[in-house]
């Protein structure tokens, strides 16, 4: 296991270097804009392009501009400076990524456990009120999209513009302290988020555990007498949620490359927020960060997934 | 489904449904209006306002104390005035710098001595500006010291060096000395003196004091202190940015040692009182204790509701189009709408057949439905349809014809819509019988590939197509329409499919000259020009050489005939006057500068 690890480790490291190596010819062989000309202001005269093309870097190949990216990169973990602020784009990425975590794992949590328990609900009581419910609430949380649903969430229970002032507002995340308060500023944040999700899993681990309850090897369980509750959450779920955890960890893989939809409707000062303003401003060195956050983010989580693998399918080993 | 179950589900949603919809129809019970004095869809009065007066609120005798929290939805692009170029930069810098000039909020049209004590002296070669500087202005801590002469020097030659990167030099390369290119380190500018301490003098290589002398109103001239910065500037780039002083009456809160710990980039931005600022030296009345900048507040329709519905907030930009609509005919009293000083308008390319016959030209402003395009934009509550280019309540608005405009038929108030009829006119007497264009050849107009640019350009595409014109649509991402294309000569560009110049200072000059001045289009095709309709009208030229050297109300003249004159060339469809639409908490009596089209919180207080 150890082995495989480690093997997948040196794997991530050359994936990210490719994709370093893709977004730097994206951003910089094929910009959409010239940074130096976006930084010149008004009327700029040739010189004054030339000199802040000099000043980025950007006069020199494009090789020794990769290589230089790489060196600080690798040496000194340094992704640059954004082209709008001149603020570390390390510092403003790192600022902001307990706060997207934070989000992401609580919203993961809910989303996990809510599809897991409304999927094998579902399952069992297969054409039952309670499994027509339930999915047709999952289609409904699957068709809002996650802006809307959190406007609405918000002009019905935040307690500044809400309705019903129940769930602290938009921006509140942002004054709380500590963790209990903060968590409590997510709740509202973590259902929306969570909902689409919930509902997915949900549709997903029933149709799986629909499948896995008509094997032979759980009519063999139920024939050595095994009680019901047992045969379907050791044998049933145990082999039906597989293929739900590797959608799970690459959905935390990409969430946290940023969920930009909620950090903005909730007023959260996250990756995504940053991604979303730093393709807004064509501000390159910032996309290219948020971007191998992103990367780094789902090759770590796959590689997780894989891992959990070996501890819920017995018949996978490393 | 068994009924019973159908009814229930039905039921339900029913019920959800119920709960949004009054949710989103919003808090009706916060739209009674007190006081609210006009609506957003006319054209403004002569203060250019709508909601609640500006002047009024600027005159009213405000509460000292309090701390007010404004909702951004973005960062300052810089805090240093070296730097600085935007709105959301300049909002927080008039507070906490005096420039040399500025502007009170009841007037945007003109400037005050700020830091200057006087106007300034211009002498009558137009060569020399003198401006004389006040005394007892104070830096704050931990500079402490009284502001020189040297220090507004200093800042204009950090301005131009390649560390601190000032992003306007043009408007200031006739002084002598200025360099043409950023500079290694900063470096003397022999063109500006200062023989003692409140003395600065600027001497230029031609006849340009009037444009300069009014855009000593720019963060430029702010004072910086060269014994505290170098150290700061010597970096690239510079740190000043993050160990800014102040001379205004607020400053972003710092620490002994002078580090901006008030300033969060993205985050927040926490202005305080400056100890050192006097009140007798400033026309500023400075009422609130602190603000507090939220520089993140993400979501413009949530951040919007939260100003209205909460308590001493402030919002800082237009609100979305929704929410200009309600405050516009429902909470009547809690907006302010100032012109944003600009026009923005599609450039045809007047070389390109048969754009170069004029009434071609005439006849495709003629056609084109403003309104439709004003919709793509946000409608009437968000802009003013133009009669011609320099805009409301700006220097030379009145002499080139006000709302009404210069007269001509092809763009008046009565054609916002257009008018088929009057295009096939124009047509005929282009040389086209049928009143329509009649050859195959296709047209490329460039847009951005977003709203509201790309919705504006579809709607100029299909202006053009109802005279017979093939028009194929590029769509681009933001960053590359200008620099990329529109702006190339190179690119033959027929149609620009949006652009938009604003005011940096109050001058009619600064407004006409780059955009349609046939003298300032580079000879190398593929350098950036401004001017894209290449536009070459000698008579238009020769006015504008004219018209520069002038001073007070005969400049002002001159400039409004100059502005008639590019209108009646029609190489360009102007096609909305943007407003700002300003909204605050109901405790707040907010005020707003109409230079920098933002809330002035030196003027601004609770109720």
């Amino acid at each position: 296991m150890a082995a495989y690890i480690l093997r997948r480790l040196l794997w991530t490291v050359l994936l990210l270097l490719v994709i370093t190596a893709v977004t730097f010819v994206i951003f910089y062989v094929l910009p959409s804009g010239d940074p130096a000309k976006l930084r010149a202001g008004r009327s700029p005269s040739p010189e004054t392009i030339a000199a802040i093309r000099h000043s980025l870097g950007l006069d020199k190949s494009l090789p020794v501009q990769y290589w230089e990216y790489i060196k600080k990169l690798v040496l000194h973990f340094d992704f640059g400076n954004s082209y709008v602020n001149d603020q570390p784009v390390k510092t403003l990425m790192f600022d902001r990524l307990p706060n997207t975590m934070f989000l992401v794992f609580g919203a993961a949590i809910i989303w996990f456990v809510a599809g897991v328990f409304i999927g094998i609900v579902s399952a069992v009581a297969r054409g039952s009120f309670w499994d027509r419910f339930l999915m047709g609430g999952a289609l409904v949380a699957i068709s809002a999209p996650v802006y809307w649903l959190g406007l609405v969430a918000l002009y019905l229970f935040a307690n500044d513009i809400g309705v019903w002032h129940v769930f602290p507002g938009a921006g509140a995340y942002q004054d709380a302290h500590g963790f209990f308060h903060k968590a409590w500023t997510l709740v509202m944040p973590w259902l929306v988020l969570s909902a689409a999700f919930a509902a997915i899993y949900a549709r997903l681990l029933r149709s799986n555990l629909l499948e896995t309850m008509s094997e032979d090897y759980i009519r063999t369980a139920r024939a050595k007498g095994l009680r019901e509750k047992r045969v379907i959450l050791r044998h049933g779920v145990r082999s039906a949620i597989t293929p739900v955890i590797t959608v799970l960890g690459l959905d935390i893989g990409i969430l946290m490359g940023g969920a930009i939809l909620t950090e903005t409707v909730f007023n959260i000062d996250g990756i995504g927020r940053l991604s979303y303003d730093a393709i807004q401003r064509g501000d390159v060195s910032t996309i290219q960060g948020t971007t191998l956050v992103l990367a780094l983010a789902v090759a770590i989580m796959s590689l997780v997934v894989d891992v959990l693998y070996a501890f819920l399918d017995p018949r996978v080993r490393y | 489904m068994r009924r019973s179950h159908l009814r229930f589900l039905v039921v339900s949603m029913l019920g959800v449904l119920a709960l949004v919809v009054a949710a989103c129809g919003g808090s009706d019970n916060d739209s009674s209006s007190s006081g609210g004095s006009s609506t957003s869809s006319s054209k403004s009065s002569s203060g250019g306002s709508a909601g609640t007066d500006n002047t009024k609120a600027a005159n009213v005798q405000g509460k000292k104390g309090g701390t007010i929290t404004m909702l951004a939805g973005s960062d300052v692009d810089f805090l240093d005035p070296g730097r600085s170029y935007f709105t959301q930069g300049y909002m927080v810098i008039y507070p906490t710098q005096r420039t040399l000039y500025s502007f009170k909020p009841q007037d945007s049209a003109k400037p005050v001595p700020d830091l200057a004590e006087s106007d300034p002296e211009i002498s009558a070669d137009k060569k020399t500006i003198t401006v004389k500087l006040r005394s007892g202005v104070k830096f704050s801590p931990p500079v402490n010291r009284e502001v020189t002469s040297k220090d507004v020097k200093y800042s204009f030659e950090r301005f131009f060096s390649e560390n601190v990167g000032g992003q306007y030099g043009a408007y200031f390369s006739s002084i002598v000395g200025a360099p043409s290119s950023p500079t290694k380190g900063v470096k003397p500018i022999s063109g500006i003196e200062t023989p003692d301490d409140h003395t600065i003098v600027f001497h230029l290589k031609d006849a340009s004091a009037v444009p300069v002398a009014a855009a000593l109103v720019m963060p430029i001239t702010a004072p910086v202190p060269e014994d505290y910065a170098k150290k700061f500037d010597a970096k690239n780039p510079s740190t000043y940015n993050t160990h800014l002083v102040a001379t205004g009456p607020y400053m972003v809160k710092n620490d002994a040692k002078g580090n901006a710990i008030g300033y969060k980039a993205g985050k927040s931005i926490a202005l305080v009182r400056n100890p050192n600022w006097d009140p007798k030296t400033d026309y500023r009345p400075a009422y609130l204790d602190a603000v507090n900048i939220r520089t993140n507040s993400s979501d413009a329709n949530v951040a919007s509701k939260q100003v209205l519905d909460g308590q001493s907030m402030l919002f800082d930009a237009n609100p979305p189009a929704n929410i200009i609509k309600e405050v516009a005919t429902q909470i009547k009293d809690q907006y302010v709408q100032i012109p944003s000083g600009g026009y923005r308008y599609f450039p045809i390319n007047t070389t390109i057949k048969p754009f170069d016959n004029i009434n071609v030209r005439r006849a495709v402003l003629a056609a084109f439905d403003r309104n439709a395009a004003r919709l793509a934009r946000g409608g009437k509550f968000t802009a003013d349809i133009p009669t011609h280019f320099l805009p409301p309540d700006f220097p030379g608005f009145d002499e080139a014809g006000g709302y009404d405009g210069p007269g001509y038929d092809f763009l008046s108030t009565k054609n916002e819509s257009g008018d088929m009829a009057l295009a096939a006119e124009y047509m005929k007497k282009a040389g086209y019988p049928s009143g329509k264009f009649t050859g195959n050849q296709e047209f490329l107009m460039v847009s951005a590939n977003v709203d509201p640019n790309k919705a504006q350009a579809e709607v100029a595409k299909a202006q053009f197509e109802k005279l017979g014109f093939h028009i194929r649509l590029r769509l681009v991402p933001q960053d590359s329409v200008y620099n990329d294309w529109c702006q190339v000569r190179s690119k033959k560009v027929a149609v620009c499919g949006g652009a938009g110049w604003f005011k940096d200072f109050a001058d009619p000059q600064s407004m006409l000259e780059p955009v349609f001045a046939g003298y300032t289009i580079p000879k190398n095709p593929d350098a950036l020009n401004n001017n894209m309709a290449q536009l070459r009208d000698p008579k238009v030229d020769a006015a504008m050489k004219k018209a520069a050297l002038l001073d007070g109300d005969e400049r002002l003249k001159a400039w409004g005939e100059i502005d008639k004159m590019i209108t009646g060339d029609a190489p360009a469809i102007p096609f909305v006057w943007d407003k700002t639409t300003l909204i605050r908490s109901k405790n707040v009596n907010g005020v707003a500068n109409g230079y920098y089209t933002a809330w002035d919180f030196a003027w601004t207080s609770l109720k």
